[in-house]
């Protein structure tokens, strides 16, 4: 039986597999593994993944990926950026 | 599947790049369809092998954006291929690389490392077996919200009344007053969906993480950024998704299946 997809099904995007690819996965920090495997592993996942996306975010394509890792306000706090119309009814 | 050529396993390569780890025997051959068209090959010992390809010892690295994406999606797409061949695969994050040592070439290392984590790898592939990751984002319009906050808020309402009843130009401190409130009302609002939300999202998953809210275009705020490991066919989450959606100016992005990326560490 075909699975019922949800009707809010999207295609997924480019930042939909940077976020996974770069930042999830097995051994995210190849230097974690090192001292839990005991075994030279190259410990530059990380450091290449930014050094990487800092153009692309140079390029716009990556803001969002961007502004999570550097933890910027949340986008909770923009709320308070609301600009409300005070006279909206 | 074919052997792979005695030159691709003959433990030369100073490093060998690893897509992701899966149960099996370790003897396939992917052909040519990893990073900048490397030949994908499987390497392991008794029940698990990881999908890898021969490269130097040094990690993948480009200043062009380009080049960037295209491994990324190389990546993906590997691990995709191994997920058709294997079923379930835990996949790795983009750019571990295996390195030779004094005494081993860098397959013998990857076999080394197979060997130490195998339980760990059988039990991690068991529990994900029959189960892919989903992406559920619940984004609200502000402005869809705010016009129905203003409409239905009690205080709200009371607010507006009486900025009306002013002279024009005497109404400023109020309707400050009622920015704020508004404000509040969104950030009590935003809260209470993002728990009711994600109450109901909950059961439909049989794992479920809560990412980092990301930033969206326009009017559009993200509630909720969620990562659920799900069985494969499960079909409560879609009617669970589609009533989420009923709530006015709410609307919820979904995607998957996808190798479960967000489950395979800790």
């Amino acid at each position: 039986m075909q699975p019922e997809l949800p009707k809010a099904y999207h295609r997924a995007t480019l930042v939909d597999l940077l976020d996974r690819v770069l930042d999830r996965g097995l051994f995210l920090r190849a230097d974690l593994v090192i001292s839990l495997a005991g075994i030279p592993l190259i410990g530059a996942t990380l450091s290449v993944a930014l050094a990487g996306t800092q153009t692309l975010v140079q390029y716009g394509v990556l803001a969002d990926w961007d502004e999570e890792i550097r933890a910027v306000p949340p986008p909770r706090r923009r709320m308070a950026d609301l600009e409300m119309d005070a006279t909206a009814s | 599947m074919t052997t792979p050529p005695s030159n691709l396993t003959a433990d030369k390569a100073g490093g060998v790049y690893v897509y992701c780890v899966a149960r099996g025997d370790g003897n396939r051959l992917f052909g040519p369809i990893g990073l900048d068209g490397r030949v994908v090959y499987t390497a392991g010992n008794k029940e698990i092998l990881a999908v890898v390809h021969n490269c130097s010892a040094q990690p993948y690295e480009s200043q062009d954006p380009q080049v960037v994406h295209g491994w990324v999606v190389a990546h993906q797409n590997v691990v995709l291929a191994a997920t058709e061949a294997f079923g379930t695969v835990l996949p790795m994050a983009f750019d571990v690389i295996v390195r030779d040592s004094a005494t081993a070439g860098a397959v013998g290392t990857l076999k080394t490392w197979l060997d130490q984590k195998r339980d760990r790898y059988v039990q991690l592939l068991d529990r994900l077996a029959g189960k892919a990751e989903y992406g559920v984002q619940v984004l609200w319009d502000c402005q869809a919200i705010a016009a129905w906050l203003a409409g239905t808020d009690d205080e709200l309402r009371k607010m507006q009344d009486e900025i009306r009843s002013k002279p024009k130009g005497l109404g400023h401190l109020l309707r400050q007053k009622l920015a704020k409130a508004m404000r509040a009302a969104m950030e009590k609002q935003a809260d209470r969906f993002a728990q009711d939300f994600y109450a109901r999202i909950r059961p439909c998953m049989e794992d479920l993480r809560v990412e980092k809210p990301k930033k969206v275009d326009g009017d559009r705020q993200m509630l909720l950024n969620l990562s659920g490991l799900m069985r494969i066919g499960s079909r409560e989450l879609g009617r669970v998704l589609d009533e989420i959606e009923q709530n006015k100016g709410v609307t919820v992005r979904f995607t998957g299946p996808w190798p479960p990326y967000s489950f395979v560490g800790g």
